[in-house]
């Protein structure tokens, strides 16, 4: 029974909008020392799937830095390992639409290996999953594909993909761009599928021109009676990085000791690019607390309950309150920053101040000086 | 087999049993013991060779060498899984005639002639695993061959009270060594050797064949082949380093040179980018502050939580300071936890420990006699009962 993975690295750039205009969303840095992509690669990785395609579109080459050889993943082998998929242009002009029209720029690399199941997955839904359980579910149930999903909150939020399941965890109903209801299950953009069978749903839906995989292959075969869908429902925490305000709630709710357990594994730990930084230095005059901090930070003024990420300097007096810091921004002396978001190497001013909402988190893009 | 040659291999002396840093060193090699929050010893001279260009290394191992081995690897966190040269761990081999340990610094080289030998170096450089300090070689290497040497000795400048304590070179104006004396009562001069040699591989090759066929002899450097080749004449120089340099043979300079990358001016910087020190990363999610937490003047490592009190301390990887513990000056090695309302100061708590609730572990060095007081030490995967004091000095 053995697996390969198809990962999509470009899906939702859009709606993370400035963070997003010089990297996929793929490698958005997340949780302090992470990129998005660690989470499903780890998770890939730990249930033994080393066979891996990562689908490209577009500025990935912060992508390609951050992955380097895949040792980290443990993806730097011998005759498997990570491939990056670069964007085929012949036959078609431009990038893919969906993520449908992407996997047939990947068909031959599915085709030409011998494995007998794919898993096809986003990497914006952060999760620490054991996918051998998923696949021998799937292998046992004996559906055509295999939704992984968990339940939400019905909070009037629409998700990508809402399913009722019956006792047996078979599918009864499957909606595109809806709300959750009681008791039904939300897809984690993660699904497994018989190696052939997708091969074959490609091909047929690239030559009617679908671009769409859940609505116009999984949805539309589902509604026709052609496939079976089963569901895999996740218990553990689930983190789902769909917009700005969603991304960083979910960065703010790893100070929860019950999210970080639920996401940080001793067994199965997330793995990501090593960057050999010492380990973080309170001065004398800090003050901390609430925070999550990287290795490589130096802290002279006070932050509370906020998120730094590597070889960020917060200056004497400073105040950092509910924000979010990337890697190597420096934060003057006296300089005071609530509900922001500091994208990499920004240089915040001695004295600056800048106040935005938990709803609508102020946004500093790389590099800049404020 | 064809090896392509090489200028310079580096050669680490890792087998020290290192019997001075006591419960730390039970079950692991010296050069194994952690540092600083994510380090260990031999990363320092690992790091060093890297930085400097050096990219064939081999490692001396004997005691306990598991831990070690295992750190190592292929030696891809310092850049050392090269095809060409790389990072080899030797340890004591059987031979045809017999077999032994090393016996002697200049015996462990010896023995590894061979490997040495494939890559027909013009040079090759004798380093320490235990000493802390950042240097590029390459700086030596052009000395040594600026003086046509044949043996450079790397040497520190120490003062006139300390010298008796380290093998002292006494040289002319332009650095020839004219006399070695070790451990001197009365110092001639202040120039303790560092225990980093180069030697012309030619010369020192011979010493150590001869070297070996003398029974008397300790097969040390120190002790036998710098005393030897003064007194054949040949020309050995004296190499100035300025900077920082530590030796931490015993659990006082372990903990000393811990304490000296503290500060906002540190005697030793580790936050420097240039001569970066490299060690081996696990995956741990990022540290944890909570709103407890009152953290000053320290370092607190990836994988770390802290519910606690830390100052003037170091937290390494992995490890949890419970609500209303207390750590003061003191380093914490990684993956070890400390339960609530310990009080630790003064101390060296080892890797994979359990302290548990209640402890109170070292003091300040105020409330004692000088020849009382210590650095108290807990060992490496123990486990300290509720309750327990543990004294300055003493050993867990």
């Amino acid at each position: 029974m053995k697996a390969m993975g198809v990962v999509f690295s470009n899906i939702y750039d859009s709606s993370l909008g400035e963070l997003t205009n010089y990297r996929t969303v793929s490698s958005l840095p997340f949780g302090g020392r992470y990129r998005q992509i660690d989470f499903v690669l780890s998770n890939m990785s730990n249930s033994g799937i080393y066979n891996i395609g990562l689908i490209t579109k577009y500025n990935y080459r912060s992508l390609m830095d951050h992955l380097g050889s895949c040792t980290e993943w443990d993806l730097n082998r011998k005759n498997e390992g990570l491939v990056i998929l670069p964007p085929f242009a012949s036959g078609h002009t431009g990038v893919y639409k969906g993520k449908l029209e992407a996997l047939y720029s990947a068909v031959s690399f599915i085709d030409n290996s011998n494995y007998d199941y794919v898993v096809v997955s986003d990497s914006t839904v952060l999760c620490n999953i054991n996918l051998r359980d998923a696949i021998e579910q799937h292998v046992a149930s004996g559906v055509d594909v295999t939704a992984v999903c968990n339940k939400e909150k019905a909070d009037g939020k629409k998700h990508p993909l809402i399913l009722n399941a019956n006792s047996k965890g078979n599918a009864t109903s499957l909606l595109i761009d809806s709300e959750a209801e009681k008791g039904s299950l939300v897809g984690m953009g993660m699904f497994i599928f018989g190696r052939e069978m997708l091969v074959a749903a490609i091909k047929e839906c690239y030559a009617k021109g679908y671009v769409h995989l859940e609505r116009d292959f999984i949805q539309r075969a589902f509604n026709e009676k052609r496939i079976k869908v089963g569901t895999y429902k996740f218990d553990g925490v689930v983190l789902r990085n769909e917009d700005i305000k969603s991304y960083y709630h979910n960065n703010m709710k790893l100070l929860d000791e019950k999210v970080r357990k639920g996401l940080f594994l001793k067994d199965a730990p997330i793995y990501t690019k090593v960057r050999d930084e010492i380990p973080t230095y309170y001065g004398k005059g800090s003050k901390v607390c609430d925070c999550l901090l990287a290795d490589g930070c130096t802290l002279q003024g006070n932050a509370k309950r906020s998120i730094m990420f590597r070889g960020v300097t917060v200056g004497e007096g400073a105040e950092v309150q509910e924000s979010i810091v990337m890697q190597g921004t420096k934060i003057g002396k006296g300089a005071k920053l609530k509900c922001v978001i500091l994208d990499k190497n920004v240089t915040v001013s001695d004295g600056a101040v800048l106040i935005g909402t938990p709803e609508h988190p102020v946004i500093v893009k790389k590099g800049e000086t404020v | 087999m064809y090896f392509r040659k090489k200028n310079c291999v580096a050669m680490i002396l890792a087998g020290g049993q290192g019997s001075r840093l006591m419960a730390l060193t039970e079950n692991t090699a010296k050069p194994a013991v952690p540092f600083g929050g994510k380090y260990r010893l031999i990363d320092f001279p690992l790091s060093n060779c890297v930085n400097s260009g050096i990219d064939t290394v081999g490692i001396l191992t004997q005691y306990q060498p598991l831990q070690l081995n295992e750190y190592i690897g292929n030696g891809m966190p310092w850049g050392l899984n090269s095809t060409n040269g790389g990072i080899h761990v030797l340890s004591p081999y059987s031979k045809s005639a017999s077999s032994e340990w090393y016996k002697g610094t200049a015996n462990a080289i010896f023995q590894n002639i061979s490997f040495i030998d494939r890559y027909q170096p013009k040079n090759v450089l004798i380093l320490s695993g235990d000493h802390i300090y950042k240097m590029d070689y390459s700086k030596m290497m052009r000395y040594h061959n600026k003086m046509k040497a044949d043996c450079t000795i790397a040497v520190l400048d120490v003062s006139l009270e300390e010298a008796s304590r380290f093998g002292i070179m006494n040289t002319d104006e332009d650095g020839k060594i004219f006399e070695f004396e070790e451990k001197p009562k009365e110092p001639k001069s202040t120039k303790a050797s560092m225990g980093i040699y180069i030697f012309r591989w030619e010369v020192l090759k011979k010493y150590l064949i001869s070297d070996n066929e003398d029974p008397n002899s300790s097969n040390d450097f120190g002790k036998n082949i710098i005393p030897r080749l003064i007194e054949d004449g040949y020309s050995l120089y004296a190499y100035s380093f300025k900077g920082y340099w530590k030796d931490v043979g015993t659990i006082d300079s372990l903990w000393q040179s811990n304490m000296d990358i503290l500060g906002e001016n540190p005697e030793l910087d580790m936050r420097e980018k240039e001569n970066r020190i490299y060690a081996r990363n696990y995956a741990n999610p990022s540290s944890f502050i909570s709103k407890d937490a009152d953290i000053e003047n320290s370092f607190v490592a990836e994988g770390s939580t802290v519910y606690g009190k830390v100052h003037n301390s170091i937290i390494s990887t992995g490890c949890v300071i419970e609500k209303d513990a207390e750590i003061y000056n003191s380093f914490v090695m990684p993956n070890t936890v400390i339960e609530k309302s310990s009080v630790i100061k003064y101390a060296i708590i080892g890797e994979d420990t359990v302290v548990h609730a209640n402890s109170k572990i070292g003091d300040n060095p105020e409330f004692y006699e000088k020849n009382k007081w210590g650095i108290a030490v807990v060992g490496k995967d123990r486990e300290v009962p509720q309750n327990e004091i543990i004294l300055p000095k003493e050993v867990y």
